[in-house]
């Protein structure tokens, strides 16, 4: 059953790279940063069930709107001459390394504590 | 069921797929860039201006073979036979008829192999240019050929063979390697001819040649428009 997510990475993998439509290249800068804002979700997301603070509400919404603000506020950014398409960029790799640091401590201090428990 | 699977495969499943598509549209963006769109554009435009110069041409010849059974249907009396079996004579001399007589096929293609060899070389060294073309046609012709076509283009009198950038013009049709030349007439003196001619210097420097003679080599008619607005008959003293 946990397995559901990844099932759904993959799924959507296929139906992107078989869709035939394609986004102008212009648009592809902005897609990065919503990509990369919907990365950060997931590894967020992973990060509260560890925590042991899901909310499935602060997910949903915290994915769609990060990621079309990010590129709402790139594209913005664009139009006024200014890169703010790099501050979306920084602030969701910090986050997303953040975030992944946070899920390898949950995971190592598991795996310690079962260690333990084995001795 | 735990609560968080669902929210998390829909972020997931839409995750997966913005990254597919982002990786495709890179892919895809790295090797068009703006010129190469433009040239896209342009590449397109020239696709569907050829498609269609081949329907007018093969609606002119649909007309012209129609001008022709009518011609024929005609049981007309005295002199009016005789003139359509000139006509027909000077149609089939104008290459405005298929024909299919005794003859050679040439092919000629690009030295890929050599260029593969040597990629540092000049790869001008490697491709078949509109010279060779046009001299083995010339030596063609002086070898009693009476029709000729190459990729499928009849040679007629006002016929060309011109180098335009990277391409090779005939009858204002690009033609690419490989290059096939047909041509009726006497296969041993076509073979004389070219065998000791620019077939041998192409043999010579490793372009992939072939020579063959053949019952039945069959010619296009040539398809194009015949404009003579200018010239007339001269007045013989």
């Amino acid at each position: 059953m946990w397995l559901l997510p990844l099932f759904g990475l993959i799924a959507g993998a296929l139906v992107g790279s078989t869709i035939s439509f394609q986004v102008p290249p212009i648009y592809v800068k902005y897609m990065s940063v919503a990509l990369l804002a919907s990365l950060d979700s997931v590894l967020g997301g992973i990060r509260s069930i560890l925590d042991k603070h899901f909310d499935g509400a602060v997910l949903l919404s915290g994915f769609f709107a990060n990621a079309l603000l990010a590129a709402l506020l790139a594209y913005l950014g664009d139009l006024l001459g200014v890169d703010l398409y790099y501050a979306a960029v920084f602030a969701f790799g910090v986050r997303l390394f953040q975030n992944l640091a946070s899920i390898r401590h949950h995971i190592l201090t598991k795996f310690r504590k079962r260690r333990e428990e084995l001795r | 069921m735990r609560k968080w699977i669902v929210p998390l495969t829909i972020v997931c499943l839409i995750t997966g797929f913005l990254l597919a598509f982002q990786l495709k549209a890179l892919t895809d963006a790295s090797s068009v860039n703006p010129m190469s769109q433009k040239n896209n554009n342009l590449i397109s435009i020239i696709q569907n201006l050829e498609q269609e110069i081949t329907g007018q041409e093969n609606q002119v010849e649909k007309i012209r073979q129609e001008l022709d059974t009518l011609q024929q249907n005609q049981q007309a009396p005295g002199k009016l036979n005789e003139m359509q079996e000139q006509l027909r004579d000077m149609r089939l001399w104008a290459g405005l008829t298929p024909v299919v007589g005794n003859g050679v096929i040439i092919t000629v293609d690009d030295n890929k192999e050599g260029l593969k060899a040597k990629p540092n070389d000049d790869p001008n060294r490697y491709i078949v240019h509109y010279e060779h073309i046009l001299s083995l046609v010339s030596e063609l012709k002086r070898g009693g050929a009476e029709a000729i076509s190459v990729n499928g283009q009849r040679l007629i009198t006002t016929s060309e063979i011109r180098c335009v950038g990277n391409v090779i013009l005939v009858n204002t049709t690009r033609i690419a390697p490989p290059f096939e030349i047909r041509a009726i007439g006497s296969p041993h003196n076509l073979a004389e001819m070219v065998t000791n001619g620019e077939l041998e210097v192409m043999k010579a420097t490793n372009y992939p040649i072939s020579f063959q003679a053949e019952n039945e080599v069959i010619i296009p008619a040539y398809k194009g428009e015949l404009q003579f607005d200018l010239s007339q008959v001269a007045k013989e003293d």
